[in-house]
């Protein structure tokens, strides 16, 4: 189900919410520190729902980093 | 007297903010509209405590975020309970966790005649032609559909007026509603009354939470405390409807009897003076408030906020419901009158929506007081969810099914109570992991927002804040089986592109 959902595709999506370029953050960077704030983060946990992410927002919330959110897309494949 | 006939595209009955809301957001899509207000804003109203969804999410749509900020309303960052098991008040904040309390996890304490002006003067400004002091008398129908209606001015001048639509936004106290045909069915559970005035001088919670609601319960009830400035407060006493009659008397006597028994906000108004001039030195009495329509809709009419539905005041979900109406009646008649699609599926998502937002909110208020336990009082054994009663259900039964939702209705009494009890038990749970306010596990809302019932509550809302704050970049999928999704502005519908 998760298929569409690349490392690439996070990285885009994660980059496109907090209006900026891919590769200007890193994988492990803390995305709050970067203005990730809670609308952002349910407008990414309601697109990567619809690629069957089964993880909310909530789940989102714990570790706010692409490579912890790549790691629960991984475990669900 | 001759009456003076019109044509417009939309009339909206009432000022309120459902009214403003369609109104205005009918209006930013060209639409001739006709918004009618019985009385001269600004007002007084009841239901002060805001969500986020209504400041941030409409609050955009409607274009009046900046105003709201100038007005300086109370910040809110959610609410404070002395409720359940945990004598210390605990806390229900927007924010999930204090570093991602970004500028849109907060509401607003408002002072209604100041809120309700800003939105219906918003509507002026944004094309809809307000008319105040305008009482309708009448809805034109036949067997069809609604036509339109007539009404008298503030010189006592009938007018009519034909629409394409007629919105009913003219609050609990208006018969309009009765044009859609159907019944309003009144909460068995939510039987309660409330009593209320205002204070001046009362005691604050401390920072950062001095801006929250707070909600504490006491045998015969619960009362809410919130702050609308530094100084002013609306207490309300929230209690059994078989306690009318005794408020027909001194209502003084009735409001300080409940305030002296209930241990906190007793003390919090220990050094305070009730308001005894102007709108704020009357108290007042609201009673049978929680009720939902069996129709919201029929050709040409729709029902918005308490025409419609109402439903306990302790999550402060009045509002939020009449402002979610208001979206969804104008994204319906905005694609009808645009032709994008048919009337019948347009409202089939109204209702099938509106009547989600009840049911969740229904459920989750439920279980909220089935939390609240205390053997030795009449008020709280009434209202756990063991003893929901058949019309309760039967009631319940109809506004999921609805006739036009596309939910599955339960048709099980017991399957259904079942339901709610599980509801309960993990909202208690829930509520015992967070712990009391102003502690590390009390600012954390993971386990709260975790559960089924809260999850369920905030789907909408957080949709119409994405909605509000990211634009056409929302995403949404569709919410109902089948069903649409919203357009890039958000104004309309369309069907879901595969």
């Amino acid at each position: 189900m998760t298929a569409s959902l690349s490392l690439e595709r996070l990285r885009s999506d994660v980059a496109e919410v907090l209006a900026e370029e891919p590769g200007t953050f890193a994988d492990d960077d803390n995305l709050i520190d970067r203005g990730l704030d809670s609308i952002r983060l349910m407008s990414l946990a309601t697109r990567w729902r619809e690629a069957g992410f089964a993880a909310g927002y909530l789940d989102l919330a714990q570790e706010p980093t692409v490579k912890a959110w790549y790691n629960l897309v991984e475990a669900q494949r | 007297m001759s009456t003076l006939a019109e044509n417009v595209d939309v009339v909206v009955v009432g000022g309120g903010p459902g009214g403003s809301t369609v109104s205005t957001l009918l209006a930013q899509r060209g639409h001739r509209v006709v918004l009618l207000e019985k009385e001269k804003f600004p007002r007084y109203q009841i239901g002060e405590s805001l969500l986020p969804s209504t400041v941030h999410g409409i609050g955009r749509l409607l274009g009046v975020t900046e105003e709201l900020e100038k007005a300086a309303f109370t910040v809110k960052r959610g609410g404070s309970f002395r409720w359940g098991t945990n004598p210390v008040p605990w806390n229900f904040l927007f924010a999930v966790a204090p570093e991602l309390s970004g500028p849109t996890s907060y509401a607003y304490q408002v002072e209604r005649m100041k809120f309700d002006d800003i939105l219906l003067r918003n509507a002026a400004a944004k094309g809809v032609d307000v008319r105040e002091e305008s009482q309708v008398t009448e809805v034109i129908a036949d067997d069809e559909r609604v036509r339109g209606i007539r009404y008298t001015d503030s010189e006592g001048v009938p007018h009519e007026i034909r629409a394409s639509f007629v919105v009913d936004a003219s609050g609990n106290r208006s018969r309009i509603h009765q044009n859609v045909r159907g019944e309003r069915i009144y909460s068995d559970f939510f039987k309660n009354i409330a009593i209320f005035g205002y204070f001046e001088g009362g005691q604050r919670l401390p920072a950062p939470d001095s801006g929250n609601i707070l909600c504490a319960a006491f045998d015969e009830g619960w009362i809410w405390y919130i702050p609308l400035s530094d100084t002013l407060t609306s207490v309300g006493a929230v209690i059994s409807r078989e306690h009318a009659a005794k408020l027909q008397g001194d209502q003084e006597q009735s409001l300080r009897g409940f305030i002296d028994r209930c241990e906190i906000v007793k003390g919090f108004l220990s050094g305070a003076t009730r308001v005894t001039e102007g709108t704020y030195g009357e108290i007042r009495t609201r009673k049978d408030y929680s009720y939902t329509n069996s129709s919201f809709h029929r050709p040409g009419m729709v029902l918005v906020g308490d025409a419609a539905c109402f439903i306990d005041p302790v999550f402060s979900t009045g509002v939020h419901l009449s402002t979610y109406a208001g979206l969804l009646a104008a994204r319906s008649i905005n694609s009808v009158l645009a032709g994008d699609i048919s009337e019948d599926r347009a409202f089939e998502e109204f209702e099938g929506r509106y009547r989600r937002e009840y049911r969740v909110f229904y459920e989750f208020l439920s279980a909220f007081y089935d939390m609240q336990s205390n053997e030795d009082s009449y008020f709280w054994k009434a209202r756990k969810v063991t003893n929901l009663e058949a019309t309760d259900l039967e009631a319940f039964a109809t506004l999921v099914g609805g006739v036009h939702s596309g939910e599955q209705a339960f048709t099980n009494a017991g399957a259904l109570v079942e339901e709610f009890q599980k509801s309960s038990a993990g909202l208690a749970d829930a509520v015992e992991r967070t712990g009391s306010m102003q502690t590390e596990s009390g600012e954390r809302m993971h386990h709260l927002f975790g559960t089924p019932v809260v999850r369920e509550v905030m789907t909408e809302m957080n949709n119409i804040q994405v909605r509000g704050v990211r634009g056409a970049d929302a995403f949404e999928a569709p919410l109902l089986e089948a069903g649409l999704v919203p357009s890039p502005d958000g104004l309309s519908w369309t069907e879901e592109a595969k």
